[in-house]
Formats: structure tokens, sequence, C-alpha cells
């Protein structure tokens, strides 16, 4: 089957009224959680996960990944409107877009977030379409040595890049591995740091650790301030941007939706990371650097295309490799087992109809977006004037469904709790929460991926180096891990935080 | 001490515990490795990176940096306050089900952080309780606990 044969197939399954209804379902619950702070992709999709049971996985998938990109749409608004961000890959927005706004500009600053996005967003499926056939057929040459180098390489771009000094990074990233280690071994099925807790021999599982790192922290930290919000009040004008705007933020697209797509195919990469790249490097090449954080367009159409091409990017190592390359697409992982498909190298020949149609849905989810997004600001702003002391309530009590839903467990409740007070005091002492999520999805891969590998080579740990791909990765793992300890280059790590 | 020193020496002793308590499980050798090999690994990366840490913080600490407040400015009652009422909900929830619990839980926020008229509280707790009922248990077939009063 060629590519033209392909996508054609892909467009047939995703214009099925059925699937166009779980795409629209999908983008509006996604630009939802988007608008609301303390409410992420991640939440929205566990809570959603069990409602796709009863529906074909074709459907479950577009409606999932309807939500993580509408979420990305959605989260600009209030970075804009409220300097508050409704998801982590908006929090750079904030910085010019809220800006913006308060010189009266919230417009064009919607504007160009919205188009950016769309822009950025179907270019990133253009890419998902080119490169993961031939990424899952060169995926079948990958062996555990080169899984493991995959992941370890992921991990160390995370912690690279996050904000902060590197030691703090490395060291949450080392503590998800071991929370990753914890329940059963699945190469002896033997139990490990169960505590005789029955919910813990699977592991601890990621809904928990998630809602509570983001979205109780977030709250517990939230309300710890005044919570009087300077809501955007003035009428929101001028949506379309002007051509000056277009000329400043053509380059700014363009340059973050390449740097989005290929961070977001990374494992450890994504939305997040993408956008603050992207930010840095717009302010770096910037004439005026000094007027970014001001209300610079710039500021807000990069970081805006980056964390959406990042959304088509993160698709890839899942879909060709059976690796996710972040904590949604850990879920979404879960959705495929769930349904009994087996994301990897072996997805688009055994079950073409289901990846062509979740890639091409994408498409439409893209123009539903936009034709949504801008009509809908007016409802987004609504939704927004409510006060913060009765919203968070909500947002608990969303964390506290989600959380319970999942496996209709107290101890799971709990153990959100738990991470909720460890999410607090990692923010008190400004430790990232980031890489250890991705090393909780990634620890029990890496784990078998590095036995299995360890088994091949009797033991020696050359094997990670004599083989080319593998040898590849982990050089440039080692690079990003002792650059920073170069005096020349410390200070040019970019810091996320800066 | 200042607020890294601290919590690097907390890091440093939760990757000794983990070193010492992957140790109950089979290491195996570097040919072979066991169940514990894995968490062993993990908990020697804690120490190592916990160790970088405190050297780095000490050194700091030698240029003058000492001890930020992290509680200091802020309502930090306030976060306890939700802390204990997610606890109270998650213990109350399966005895007294889904629908009462939840409405006592919106209440007591409603109230105990930035207090609210009495109408609004009662207005949005029943609301809200109802709500996520129907969304929840009757639409999304989410089986929340039934408690005392059956639903």
């Amino acid at each position: 089957m060629d590519f033209l044969d392909s996508a054609l197939l892909g467009f047939q399954v995703a214009l099925q009224p059925m699937n166009l209804f779980f795409c629209f379902a999908g983008v509006l619950t996604g630009t939802l959680v988007g608008v609301l702070p303390g409410l992420g992709p991640v939440a929205a999709m566990s809570l959603l996960l069990p409602t796709t049971f009863h529906i074909t996985p074709v459907s479950a998938v577009i409606m999932l990944a309807g939500i993580y990109y509408g979420a990305m749409y959605g989260g600009s608004t209030t970075s804009i409107l409220v300097n508050i961000p409704g998801e982590a890959a908006s929090v750079v927005t904030c910085l010019d877009g809220y800006k913006m706004a308060r010189q009266g500009r919230a417009g064009p600053a919607l504007g160009i977030s919205a188009f950016g996005s769309f822009i950025a967003g179907t270019l990133s499926i253009v890419g998902l379409m080119f490169i993961a056939p031939p990424l899952a057929a060169m995926a079948l040459k990958f062996g555990p040595p080169e899984y493991f180098s995959l992941m370890i390489m992921g991990l160390t771009v995370l912690t690279f890049l996050a904000s902060g000094p590197m030691w703090k990074a490395l060291l949450m990233a080392a503590f998800g591995l071991f929370l990753g280690c914890m329940g059963m071994d699945n190469m002896t099925a033997s139990y490990r740091f169960t505590f005789n807790i029955l919910e813990l021999s699977d592991g601890v599982g990621l809904v928990p650790v998630v809602m509570g790192l983001f979205g109780i922290s977030e709250v517990m930290l939230n309300v710890e301030q005044s919570m009087e919000r300077s809501i955007f009040k003035a009428k929101i004008e001028h949506l379309l941007p002007t051509v000056k705007d277009w000329a400043a933020s053509l380059g700014p697209i363009v340059r973050g939706t390449v740097l989005g797509f290929f961070l977001g195919v990374l494992p450890g990469g994504g939305a997040v990371i993408s956008s603050f790249v992207s930010y840095a490097v717009e302010k770096r090449i910037s004439k005026h650097p000094e007027k970014f954080g001001s209300g610079m367009i710039e500021g807000v159409a990069g970081p805006e295309a980056a964390n959406n091409a990042a959304t088509g990017g993160a698709f890839i190592p899942l879909l060709s490799l059976g690796i996710p390359a972040n904590a949604v697409m850990a879920l979404l992982l879960g959705a495929f087992i769930i349904h009994g498909v087996q994301p990897g190298p072996m997805l688009v020949k055994e079950h073409p109809q289901l990846f062509w149609g979740a890639v091409t849905s994408m498409y439409m989810g893209n123009v539903m977006l936009l034709v949504l997004n801008l009509p809908l600001i007016g409802l987004w702003v609504r939704i927004l004037k409510v006060p913060y002391p009765i919203l968070f309530p909500l947002i608990l009590l969303f964390c506290l469904i989600g959380c319970y839903s999942l496996n209709n467990s107290i101890t799971e409740v709990l153990l959100m709790v738990l991470f909720g007070l460890i999410g607090y005091a990692f923010k008190k002492f400004q430790y990232e929460a980031a890489p250890l999520v991705l090393a909780l999805v990634l620890g029990p891969m890496m784990e078998n991926s590095l036995r299995q590998a360890l088994l091949m080579s009797a033991g020696s740990p050359i094997i990670f180096f004599e083989r080319p791909i593998s040898a590849i990765l982990m050089g440039t793992a080692i690079f990003l891990l002792v650059f920073p300890l170069i005096p020349k280059f410390r200070q040019k790590r970019p810091a996320l935080g800066e | 001490m200042n607020n890294d020193q601290l919590s690097g020496t907390v890091w440093f002793i939760l990757g000794l515990a983990v070193c010492l308590g992957s140790l109950q499980y089979k290491l195996g050798t570097p040919a072979a490795p066991g169940t514990g090999f894995m968490p062993f690994l993990s908990g020697l990366a804690i120490c190592f990176f916990s160790g970088i840490g405190l050297i780095h913080s000490t050194l700091r600490r030698r240029q003058g940096e000492g001890w930020a407040p992290v509680l200091q400015g802020v309502f930090w009652k306030n976060a306890m306050i939700i802390l204990v009422s997610l606890l109270v909900y998650a213990l109350l929830l399966v005895p007294l089900g889904f629908v009462f619990t939840t409405t006592l839980f919106i209440a007591f926020l409603l109230r105990a952080i930035v207090p609210q008229r009495w109408s609004v509280v009662i207005a949005c707790s029943i609301l809200t309780a109802a709500a996520s009922y129907l969304i929840f248990e009757v639409w999304l077939k989410a089986q929340l606990p039934k408690g005392l009063l059956g639903i």
C-alpha cells in the first residue's frame, strides 16, 4: 500500500460520522481542560478512558488524541487572559501573551496563538505521516541495547533542559526510575517495594502520581496566595492578526514548528520543553531580546506553534516504536493495550485503519479547533470568570473522581494525596517533577531493556557502544551530561526557567 | 544550613534506604541481573546526585547562601486545610457514599478557605454533587461508592 492509498484509507476512516463526532468531543473536551487551570490533558484523558471501553479502538484513539492537542490550543487562552497557564505547555505564553492583553492586544495574541497552533499542528501531522512508517520499519532492527540507549537519551534531554541545577533534575529522574521499579518484576514475577499494599503490586500508578504532583500541589500553592485574579475585562477585538503581526510571527511559527516537532519526537521532549526552547531561541536570535516579556508577539507565536507541533511529533515514538514520549502518550499506550492493540513497529502493517485513521483525524481536529476556538473565546472567558475560591474545589473533585474511578481504589486516592504533598514540597524546594514522571513511565521498559541487553552481552556494558545506533544515542546522552561541566559552556545551557 | 543542603540530605537518606531495601531482593550479577538490580542502581543514582547536590549547596553556603524561608508570607495553613480535607474525603467516601461526602467536601472548602455566603455554599455544594453524580455515575458509569444513603 503506497502513501496515497494509505492517506485515502485514513480519510475514509476519519470522515465516518461516528469518528468525526468523537474527534469533535475530544478536541472540545481538550480545549476546556486546557482553559481550566489545574486540569491538564493527563487528568482529562484518565477521566475519560473508561468511557472508551464501549467504542471502537479507532474512535477511542481519535478522541483521546483530540483531548491532547485540544488542550494545547486551550491552554494559551488562560495564559493570555488571566496570566495563569491552563496547561503546563502554556506557561511560557504568559510572559508575553498576558502583557499583550494588558496593552489592549488580547485579540491578536489569541488570534496568532490559534493560527500558529493550527499551522504547526497541521505541519506536524504531515511530518508524522511521512516519518512514522519508515521509522517503524527501521525500528524492527532495534534490540534491547538500542531501546535502552534511546530511553537514556530521552531522560537526559529532559534533565538537560529542566530548570535549575541539573543535579536536581537527574535526582528526580533517578527517583522516578525507582518508583517505576516498584511492584512486580516482569522478568521474575516477584514483587518489590510493595509494602504489602495490594494496589502497589502493579506498580505505582501513573494517574495518582501525575494528579498529585501537578493537580493537587498546584491548588495547594494557589490557595496560599491571594486568590484575586485579574481577569481581562476589556472587549476582545481584532482576533485576526494584522500584516505586521504576521510578518513578526511567521519566522517564530516556522522555527517553533520545526523545533517542537523534533523535540516532541524525542522521548522526554514534548510540548512543555518545546515551548520553552522555542521561547529561548526566539529571545536569543531577536534583535530586541530585552523586549521579550513586555508583550512581544514573537514570544506568543513561537511557543504556541512549538507546543502544538510537539503533539504530532510525540505520536511518532509511540506509534512506530511503542515507546511513549511523555505521560500523555503513556496513557494513550494504556488505551491501545486496553483495546487489544499493541503500538509499535507492526502497528502500521497490522492495523492500517487505526494508524492512518487516527493520524488523518488530526487534520480534521485541527480544522475543528481553529473554527471552534476563535468564536468560542467569549465562552472560555466566561468560564474563567468563575472566581478561583469557587473553582478550586471543583478541580480537587475532578482529581478525586478521576483517581478513584480508574480502579475504584481509595488507596490510590491516598497515594494521590501523598504525591500532592510531595509535589508541594518539590515546588517549595525548587525541584521539577517532569523528569520524575517520564522516568516513572519509562522505568519498567528501561529495566527490561537493560537486563536483556546485559544478558545478551554476558554482563558487558560495552554492548551499548558497539552497535552503531545505540552508540550514537548513548554518545548524545553522555555529551548532554558532560556539556554543563565545561566552564565555557556552563552558562549556555538553555535552562527552562530563564 | 540552606534549603538545598536540607533537601540533599533527605534525598541522600532516601537513596541509602532504597539501596538497602534492594538488597532484600536478589541483585544478581551484571551477566544475570536480579530483581533488586535496577532499584539498587536507582538508589545508587539518588545517592550520587544528592551527594553532588550536597557538595554544591555546601559550597554556596560558604559563599553566604543561607536558609530561604519556604512558608513565610504565604497562607500555608490553607494548603494544609486542603490536604487534610482530601484525606478526610478519601476516608469518608466509602462509608458515607459519593453524594453525601462530596456535598460536605465542597461546602467545607467553600467556607474554610475564602468564606463564601451560606447561600452560595449550599447551592454550589448540592449542585456540584448532583451534577458530578449524574455525569460520572449515571452517564459515564464510573461506579462511585454508594454508602449509607445508597447513592
